[in-house]
């Protein structure tokens, strides 16, 4: 024990004086030093958080087309962010958000590709033989205005060499400049929010493509089978290129190919007249596909298919890694594009679909090699388990405009691989592994269509596309209601109810707005590590919980004063503790994930503790780890009617009005739906 | 206590003085253990709210985030117990009666007690604070190991410095409360005038400072006029020089100069206001008495 009085305490004292000496130098030196000055160096790609461009578009993927990369380290985030595009990078720190959530960058690094061979592909995209070097960008040179893009559009091209640059302008013109003013520009890089803008007209374009199908499926009658030509094989060898086959009402037991531009018309589904007598059916012999379409523009109207093979792919051709030589998806392609269908459509641009019911054993209507199909009133059966069957619709490399259909069973409803532009809409779901499911897919419109009994989920969509537009969809009593990965995805509108997840947040860059989360065991899921998604205007209805986050930076969910509706979180503005919207909601929280189901927890949440250690949390987000914060809670629900509806056990299916439309329609009379709930 | 009878005092008898009246009032917090409980409480306090606001889990910078508000509370409760007796004690002991007849001037007792108890203030309340910044840069780490991490400007270093800024608050209320504490006739008036000191510091330079902007008070003086009060300087000091280091360089909450010189003219202002009442109480007693006796 320290004793004062001793004669010896002053050696005591002399340590007590060294020791505060050394604490005034530490303290010293701890403002002297700058943290900010320490730059890391550089670290392998892979390891970044990507934000920005897409990697996996086609192009890429296909390792034809370099994309320059940048990484970066910001003050208050503890992961590297990469950008895909110099231009992402040059657009992100010139919006406020990046650095209110991530602070400023300490170091930034692009790829400069002095060394590379750098050029423009046949297609105009940049393309580098070998990899880049990491060079800080505030030394780099930029060019700007060549010849080389990006799937995106205009590419900026680093190099560390003024030389190097002025040389790649000669071949591929631009402009060489530096750092500072290449921050200065703005670009013209597509977001979300462009692609709500889009959505719109995409839906029209899809119109136009039905128009258009309908006008040519248009042909005068030339073979009229039973009549003309004893099967419908023979009458569609007979009839000359653009006329129609007419197939009376009737039982047909053959199995069909058809190698050229004709119409082959049915007398129907026997659904609309209520009479099964009127339909004409089809019917395989269980071997292989019933229809095989090989031709361009061909149309199928008014048939009833059966009798499928059960082969759903080619399971050697799956399971088989690419030979070198071949593309990446080979495998995928040779797989799944080659099972069993009611209709089997290769190289068949132009093909309508037209109120046609296929019973299968493996797929529906499957597509492949550039098969761009318009489909409406397709009905499509599948297996009563997922496991047995395949899907509704496979679409490969192929454009797909569905409307109106339904598909009940199988594994997916829709299931697209590498068939960007493609548009399902007015469609319902039930009782599929997935609904709507999207692999290297991108600028697509999943719009209007109700889902129900999905085992795994209503929509997903794999791998990272870029552009999708998911809106007014109605997912309920399913694994999943939205899953969208990727870039740039604008999910809207939809109402999600009685699921085990509303929708997950796993697509970057991206907007999710005025979607209904209600009664589902988990409303939302915040998944990426890095935020770069806005989440705002959402309503969060019933939910055991409204959202919880994976690891990561804490999640702001609010643009700027707008924030989501939580129920709950309006009790202190209830009870006038706090001006609506004024008091932060975290839903992750523990206490504030209370209030949604006991108010009492307000008074837990307005202690003097809870608020102190509230009130400064939105500071430096980036560094501060998990959960989602609202500052901004709105204190009214953003669509009652839509909440209302989605928690009305026996309501039909309801569609967000994303388009600012005044009819909120309702189902169509072959409503998959409806029959599984009734 | 009576200097200028005694005439001029070499500096070397004055520094005695106060090294003798330091170790003696070391010696009485050494043997105060409400001290030790006092450090053990402000412990579990800071753990607690580190603990409870997460902040800790990754990095010192969203640790202080939580830190800073209740520090605010914490700290200068902390201080204000360690100094609302400081110089009661003696005087109500007659203790001081009796240093006064040793060759010790007031400035060298005020300086030896506040000394002592800033020691015990950077025990503890820095003991328990610098013990959870240990903890912080012990377990602080990253969500998720999937993906490359750096520290951002995250770093010891800041911690230090806020440290630095805490201790500088517990100094301005450890003075202060010492220096009323001089005036107190009695225990129970000296925890009444501690308390005064402690709400009127946390809560009231702030409201002033709030009445002031409401009364008309240009918003560009806000940055000088938070500074004046020992918390308002302690959280632009916290701002400026630890959590902002994570926002762009520009930013600008108050300025540091005037802000130490407040910290710092609180601690002298409670040390000279002490040694004043120390020097003259006993005159106005006398006064006192003798306006009485004339009666």
């Amino acid at each position: 024990m320290f004793d004062p009085y001793r004669d010896r305490s002053g050696r005591a004292l002399a340590a007590l004086l060294l020791f505060a000496l050394a604490l005034a130098v530490a303290t010293g030196a701890a403002f002297a030093a700058d943290p900010s000055d320490a730059a890391p160096s550089p670290v392998a790609y892979d390891d970044v958080v990507e934000l920005g461009l897409s990697s996996e578009t086609d192009a890429l993927m296909a390792g034809d087309a370099t994309l320059p990369r940048v990484q970066v380290f910001y003050s208050q985030l503890q992961y590297v962010v990469g950008y895909n595009g110099v231009e992402s990078f040059a657009s992100a720190l010139a919006a406020d958000r990046t650095e209110r959530q991530f602070g400023y960058p300490i170091a930034a690094y692009v790829e400069t590709f002095d060394s590379s061979r750098p050029g423009v592909t046949d297609e105009g995209l940049f393309a580098a033989e070998l990899a880049g070097e990491w060079t800080p960008a505030s030394e780099a040179v930029y060019v700007v205005g060549s010849a080389a893009r990006s799937p995106a559009g205009e590419t900026v091209v680093p190099f560390r060499d003024r030389d190097a640059a002025a040389a790649f302008v000669d071949d591929h013109g631009g402009a060489v400049i530096g750092w500072e003013t290449l921050r200065g520009r703005s670009f013209d890089t597509d977001t979300a929010a462009v692609v709500r803008e889009t959505a719109p007209r995409r839906w029209s374009e899809a119109d136009r493509r039905i128009a258009s199908a309908e006008r040519r499926s248009d042909r005068p009658v030339s073979v009229v089978v039973g009549e003309d030509a004893p099967t419908i094989q023979a009458a569609v060898d007979d009839a000359p290129p653009d006329t129609t086959v007419v197939v009376p009402p009737g039982t047909y037991e053959e199995t069909v190919a058809i190698t050229k531009s004709v119409t082959v018309s049915g007398g129907g589904t026997g659904v609309d007249n209520g009479s099964q007598s009127g339909a004409t059916r089809l019917r395989g012999d269980g071997n292989g596909s019933v229809l095989t379409v090989r031709a361009p523009n061909v149309s199928v109207t008014g048939l009833r298919i059966s009798g499928t093979g059960t082969q759903t792919r080619d399971p050697e051709a799956a399971s088989r890694p690419p030979e070198a030589g071949e593309a990446w998806d080979t495998n995928i392609r040779l797989g799944y594009g080659h099972g069993d269908a009611g209709v089997k459509a290769i190289g068949a641009s132009g093909l309508f679909v037209d109120d046609v019911t296929i019973d299968t054993e493996a797929s529906g209507l499957l597509l492949r090699e550039g098969s761009d199909a318009v489909v409406r009133g397709l009905r499509v059966d599948g297996t009563e388990e997922w496991q047995d069957g395949f899907m509704g619709i496979v679409g490969m490399q192929s454009r797909v405009t569905v409307t109106d259909s339904a598909f009940v069973g199988g594994r997916d409803g829709v299931y697209l691989h590498r068939a960007d532009g493609s548009v399902v809409r007015d469609s319902s779901f039930a009782g599929n592994r997935y609904g709507t499911h999207l692999m290297y897919t991108g600028e697509t419109l999943i719009a209007d269509n109700a889902f129900r009994n999905e085992t795994f989920g209503g929509i997903t969509v794999m791998t990272r596309p870029a552009g999708n537009a998911i809106v007014g969809n109605d997912v309920r009593d399913s694994g999943a209601g939205i899953q969208a990965s990727g870039t740039r995805t604008y999910v809207g509108y939809n109402t999600l109810a009685d699921n085990d997840l509303g929708f997950s947040t796993s697509a970057r860059g991206s907007l999710y707005e005025h979607n209904v989360a209600a009664n589902n065991g988990l409303g939302a899921r915040a998944t990426t590590v890095v935020p770069s998604s806005r989440v705002v205007a959402n309503d969060f209805v019933g939910n055991d919980v409204h959202a919880d986050a994976g690891p990561g930076a804490l999640r702001v969910w609010a643009d700027d004063d707008r924030g989501n509706y939580w129920e709950g979180a309006d009790v202190s503005a209830e009870l006038g503790l706090a001006a609506p919207g004024e008091r932060a909601y975290r839903p992750t929280a523990p206490v504030d994930a209370a209030l949604a189901r006991e108010p009492a927890a307000i008074l837990a949440s307005e202690s003097p503790a809870a608020t102190l250690l509230d009130r400064l949390r939105g500071t430096v987000p980036g560094a501060r780890t998990g959960g989602i914060l609202d500052p901004a809670p709105s204190p009214e629900p953003h669509a009652p009617e839509r909440a209302a509806a989605a928690t009305d056990p026996d309501g039909g299916p309801v569609y967000g009005d994303w388009r600012g439309r005044s009819d909120n329609g309702t189902a169509e009379p072959d409503d998959a739906t409806a029959e599984v709930a009734a | 206590m009576t200097g200028p009878k005694r005439g001029r005092v070499g500096l070397a008898a004055r520094l005695r003085g106060v090294d003798t009246v330091f170790r003696r009032e070391l010696a009485t917090v050494a043997r105060t253990p409400g001290y030790a409980a006092l450090a053990v409480g402000l412990g579990v306090a800071l753990f607690g709210v580190v603990a409870v606001g997460g902040g800790g889990a990754t990095g010192f910078v969203p640790a202080i985030v939580d830190l800073l508000l209740p520090v605010e509370a914490l700290v200068p409760a902390a201080a204000v117990v360690l100094g609302y007796r400081a110089f009661l004690a003696d005087a109500a002991t007659g203790e001081l009666a009796v240093i006064r007849t040793y060759p010790v001037g007031v400035a060298s007792y005020v300086a030896g007690v506040l000394l002592a108890r800033l020691v015990a203030l950077a025990v503890v309340v820095g003991g328990p604070a610098a013990l959870v910044g240990v903890y912080v840069g012990l377990t602080a780490a990253p969500d998720t190991g999937i993906f490359a991490t750096h520290a951002g400007v995250d770093s010891p270093l800041l911690y230090v410095r806020f440290l630095a800024f805490v201790f500088g608050l517990g100094a301005a209320y450890l003075s202060v409360a010492a220096g009323v504490s001089a005036i107190a006739s009695s225990r129970r008036s000296a925890i009444a005038l501690g308390a005064l000191v402690l709400v009127g510091g946390v809560l009231g330079g702030d409201l002033a400072l709030l009445e002031s902007l409401s009364a008309g008070t240009s918003a560009a003086a806000t940055p000088d006029l938070l500074a004046l009060t020992p918390n308002g300087a302690f959280r632009g000091l916290v701002f400026e020089h630890v959590i902002g280091v994570a926002f762009a360089p520009e930013t600008d909450f108050v300025p540091t100069g005037r802000a130490l010189a407040s910290l710092a003219g609180w601690t002298l202002g409670g040390a000279v206001g002490g040694g004043a009442s120390i020097a003259l109480g006993r005159r106005v007693d006398a006064a006192i008495e003798r306006v009485r006796s004339d009666e």
